[in-house]
């Protein structure tokens, strides 16, 4: 890498960037006028619905009692409403019986006595109720009040009742109808709702005083609400915690796109593109000069932006309750999170604008690439989502949330969940960097004429040019194909009732899912399924070596496991299902379960993952990531994820056996032995503790299962690490001509 | 005897030395592409090597190895001693690459874009700037200095492009259609620019679909069809060869026998029942 060169470049693209007046105007000038803008917009809007009136029907205004009163004139009674003319808000209309509800008649009404208007009413109670109804759905009013008939009545007979100390009679039930699919009416419920609340609690008093009873029980108690973040200095920020993540997040893509789309397709566009590469720059060098600048107007929107949001929603927000300034910290958080999430985009909208023609084609790639940010961005923050760990590890969603764990305060996730989530998005911003390089290096994508596509012609190619093993792209089609259908599988699985159940689920599992993918692959898809799955005879000594190194390294897997478990625990729901399994186990004989739980995916897993997937990725010409991308893959066909992380790790080692021995029968036998010694090791005979007491110094058994003593871990792992020297020194490694020519040059 | 040793002297002194070059792509609907089907060339300095081609005959690709912006399916070159695959960021530092696709950049002032690509090959600023003032005078661009590349015309940007291909002083230049598109007055400025670049003992090739041009300006000339090279040698070489004063009619008459001749061959193929 000659760096005299990155730099250049760095500062080429960056002087051409600030010549470019719409760069300008999309990272200095918008976030400037944006938000003054949308504020004083969403402040007009916010007073307009608060203030704007509401229109609610009255049926049966006649059944109200004499005391106390709820109408107030024309209006429900201003002392019922807790703000000074909110009585206003609601304009009420009277039902008239027959014709269209009239305000202004009501005076008439209000004349005859209680009685006389209740014999009116009583005989077309149904009738009202269901014109009501419809008035409310067709939106001629936003809600109605019905008044039952005898309703007032019947709050007198209480009060006599209450008097004499009787039993009390029913009280029928005012109705409010609204509803919650028009937000008008929503609203104008919920004003009439607290308005007949504190109306009852006067009803109640009354009903008190007429039996003599103290109405200070009434209130006798008083709730008060103590909000800490008011006094240290939080106030509000649980909002801002879900904001300020967001915007980060969607500013740094918008920021990295539109400059990674003028870099790229813009310089294809209007041809420097070749002028560039014929210079001596490396492509290397070209990638990262161009990735830095994209960083940087990716980092610089996102500040802008987040800047003008800092300044502006005080002003605003100020005037409503509840509502304070970002906590102090939070720029430091935002920028210790901005540095990953901008690398992240601008290295996935450098390899997308690589691949456009032109720039025109590039905008065409935000929206696919924004339709998978936001909902990754908006969801953690919009829904009651918490860390966990499987959360952690989803790139995007990870990052908002330790983002909105640190600007809560709540430090200890921030802790908790710090590795899991640096190690993915960094993973990320890995392999978008490398792609966006391959990018570069790629004939077919620099010099790309648009060809049209048959699909008929493509399968025919991909079925005749087919190769001895398959390609990477094959690889992780399969490895897709494999992890959707578990997927989608297992929604169907119910909790096996018995180990039969559980049996046949496992069995369909491995080789409907697992076995068959690969397997039908295999044999469409290239031309030597031997080299393919990698059925090879190996070294004789390797056989051996590798359930020796399964016996030896398994107190190290089983201590990883456990160590997994206690920082990442399981749901209550998981472990009561684990818990259920074990006691399927419990009167089945052993061999059963090692050939349900060990054998079967030892023979599946092993062709799928190391035959498969590994032979495809190793046609990319790199061992080590063909071994990393198999190894991911099978971890994650492992439901549970606190499982899946071990498995992964396990995966790495089962790559590098198979890569080293040639074949994929050490693999076998290595995941055979694994899996088994979990089973044997969980059933060590209870008469083998009594006959060695010495025993149980090395293999504890507890509540929470076996537990091996650290000396047995160190042993075992000094073993496994003597064993795989041993592999390393007898094992000539089977190199595959790409792989070939590689380690040559 | 006597061609035995001027072939000898050739090999010690050629720059460029491409030897059964072939270059296939993908292609869904004939299974590959064959754009190259093994051309093999020498270039001398102080020469003008002209491509010469209709379109699609394979002359961009086989200039496009030779500046390693592609990577040959077979067969090797080596310019002024240095592999295309394996040591591509020195051969790139041995040549300047001109094409109707190597454009100048529009934010940026021909001073600025000669400056920045004369840096990135490695040259250090007091010699860079002498060179880029010798540059600018010989190539009257005094007066576009300090104008944008999008505000200039195709002649000045010409002139840049001819500017920044030189800059670093490479002894192997290579000119793929650059005539294209130019009008007479820009085309004829360009020509004689290069003619003069040949007599400062600069390796050239040139490649064109235009016959005047070839005629006028090639020392050597190969007609280049469907990935092959049909005939090569200087003009009256040619013309001697082929009974053909007329350089366009010796062009027309190579590959129409040549398209005749492979349809006869698939003809006698189709009959024999080999290809079906």
């Amino acid at each position: 890498m000659n760096w005299s060169n990155v730099r250049l470049i760095l500062a080429r693209e960056i002087r051409d960037q600030l010549r470019d007046r719409r760069t300008m105007f999309m990272i200095f000038i918008v976030p400037l006028l944006t938000y003054p803008f949308l504020g004083m917009i969403g402040l007009g809007i916010s007073q307009v619905v608060q203030q704007k009136a509401t229109r609610i029907l009255v049926v049966g205004e006649g059944h109200l009692p004499n005391e106390p009163t709820l109408f107030e004139g024309d209006r429900l009674a201003a002392r019922l409403f807790r703000q000074p003319g909110g009585a206003k808000l609601l304009d009420v209309h009277r039902w008239e019986g027959d014709g269209q509800p009239d305000s202004a008649s009501r005076v008439v009404e209000r004349t005859a006595s209680p009685s006389e208007r209740a014999s009116q009413a009583g005989e077309t109670a149904e009738e009202p109720a269901t014109a009501a109804r419809s008035a409310v759905e067709g939106g001629t009013y936003d809600a109605a009040l019905i008044i039952p008939p005898n309703f007032g009545r019947q709050i007198e007979a209480c009060r006599e009742a209450a008097r004499r100390r009787e039993a009390p009679p029913e009280i029928p039930k005012p109705q409010i109808i609204h509803t919650t699919a028009v937000e008008r009416s929503q609203l104008a419920a919920d004003r009439l709702r607290i308005v007949l609340e504190r109306w009852s609690d006067e009803v109640a008093r009354s009903i008190l005083t007429a039996a003599d009873a103290p109405t200070w029980s009434l209130s006798a108690v008083d709730v008060e609400a103590i909000d800490l973040a008011q006094e240290t200095g939080y106030r509000g920020a649980a909002m801002w915690s879900k904001i300020l993540p967001v915007l980060l997040v969607l500013w740094s893509l918008v920021g990295a796109f539109y400059p990674a789309v003028d870099l790229c397709a813009g310089e294809k566009e209007r041809g420097t593109l070749e002028t560039l590469l014929s210079c001596p720059a490396a492509r290397s060098e070209i990638v990262l000069g161009k990735l830095v600048t994209i960083m940087l107007f990716s980092s610089l929107t996102a500040v802008l932006n987040l800047a003008s949001v800092a300044a502006t929603a005080p002003m605003i927000f100020s005037q409503l309750p509840g509502f304070g300034p970002p906590p102090a910290l939070s720029p430091v958080w935002l920028g210790l999170a901005l540095l990953p999430a901008s690398a992240l985009f601008s290295a996935l909208s450098l390899a997308l604008a690589a691949f456009a023609r032109s720039t025109k084609e590039g905008q065409y790639y935000l929206m696919p690439l924004m339709a998978v940010t936001i909902p990754l961005a908006v969801l953690p923050a919009a829904g009651g989502l918490e860390l966990t760990l499987g959360n952690s590890l989803l790139p995007v969603v990870g990052l908002v949330l330790l983002l909105r764990a640190a600007l809560e305060g709540n430090y200890w996730q921030v802790v908790q969940f710090a590795v899991p989530v640096l190690v993915v998005t960094l993973g990320a911003c890995v392999l978008a960097i490398r792609w966006a390089v391959e990018q570069f290096h790629s004939e077919s994508v620099l010099f790309r004429e648009s060809e049209r596509f048959e699909l008929r012609l493509w399968l025919h190619h991909l079925f005749e040019d087919r190769g001895p093993t398959p390609t990477p792209a094959m690889a992780v089609f399969c490895g897709i194909v494999v992890l959707m259908v578990h997927f989608f599988m297992s929604l169907h699985w119910a909790a096996p009732l018995d180990f039969r159940q559980f049996a046949v689920t496992v069995a369909v599992s491995q080789l409907v899912v697992v076995l068959t993918p690969a397997l039908l692959m295999t044999v469409m898809l290239t031309r030597s399924p031997r080299r393919t799955l990698l059925l090879h005879r190996p070294h004789w000594s390797a056989l051996p070596t590798a359930a020796l190194l399964a016996v030896a390294l398994h107190p190290l897997a089983h201590l990883l496991q456990k160590a997994v478990m206690t920082l990442y625990p399981l749901s209550e729901t998981m472990r009561e299902a684990l818990a259920g399994l074990e006691t399927l186990f419990a009167h089945v004989p052993w061999w059963q379960i090692v050939l349900v739980v060990a054998v079967t995916p030892a023979i599946c897993e092993e062709l799928a993952f190391r035959g498969f997937i590994l032979s495809g990725m190793r046609r990319g010409g790199s061992p080590g990531r063909a071994i990393v991308v198999s190894a991911i893959f099978f971890g994650f066909t492992h439901g549970i994820l606190q499982q899946a992380l071990i498995a992964c790790l396990i995966g790495l080692l089962l790559g590098w056996l198979a890569l080293r021995t040639g074949s994929i029968l050490p693999g076998m036998v290595f995941h055979l032995v694994h899996n088994s010694m979990g089973v044997l090791v969980a059933r060590l005979p209870p008469w083998l503790e009594t006959e060695w007491p010495s025993l149980s110094w090395l293999v504890q058994k507890g509540d929470d299962g076996v537990a091996f003593a650290w000396p047995v871990v160190m042993a075992g792992t000094a073993i496994g690490v003597l064993l795989i020297a041993l592999l390393v020194q007898f094992c000539r490694p089977r190199l595959e001509s790409q792989e070939a020519i590689a380690s040559a040059i | 005897m006597a061609g035995r040793t001027r072939r000898a002297t050739a090999a010690k002194l050629e720059m460029i030395h491409a030897r059964a070059l072939t270059k296939h792509y993908p292609d869904l609907r004939q299974g590959r592409l064959v754009a190259l089907d093994g051309i093999s060339f020498d270039a001398l300095p102080g020469q003008i090597f002209g491509l010469l081609g209709p379109n699609g005959a394979g002359k961009t690709t086989a200039l496009r190895i030779l500046s390693t912006l592609l990577k040959p399916t077979s067969g090797t070159v080596t310019i002024n001693g240095y592999d295309v695959v394996t040591q591509p960021a020195e051969v790139r530092r041995q040549l300047g690459f001109m094409s109707a696709n190597t454009a100048v950049y529009d934010r940026m002032t021909a001073w600025e874009m000669v400056e920045h690509f004369g840096r990135l090959h490695g040259m250090d600023k007091e010699s860079l700037a002498a060179r880029m003032e010798a540059i600018f005078e010989r190539l009257n661009m005094n007066d576009i200095r300090d104008l944008l590349g999008a505000k200039m015309s195709t002649g000045m940007k010409q002139k840049v492009s001819v500017a920044r291909a030189i800059v670093h002083d490479p002894p192997v230049l290579i000119f793929d259609e650059a005539t294209a598109g130019l009008d007479v007055l820009v085309a004829r400025a360009l020509l004689r620019t290069v003619a003069e670049l040949r007599d400062q003992g600069k390796c050239i090739i040139f490649s064109t679909h235009i016959m005047r041009e070839a005629e006028k300006l090639c020392d050597r000339i190969a007609i280049l069809h469907r990935g092959r090279i049909l005939a090569e040698g200087t003009l009256e070489e040619l013309r001697e060869r082929y009974h053909e004063h007329d350089l366009e009619e010796l062009f027309f008459r190579l590959i129409s026998e040549h398209d005749q001749h492979q349809g006869n061959l698939t003809q006698n193929l189709l009959s024999s029942g080999r290809l079906t």
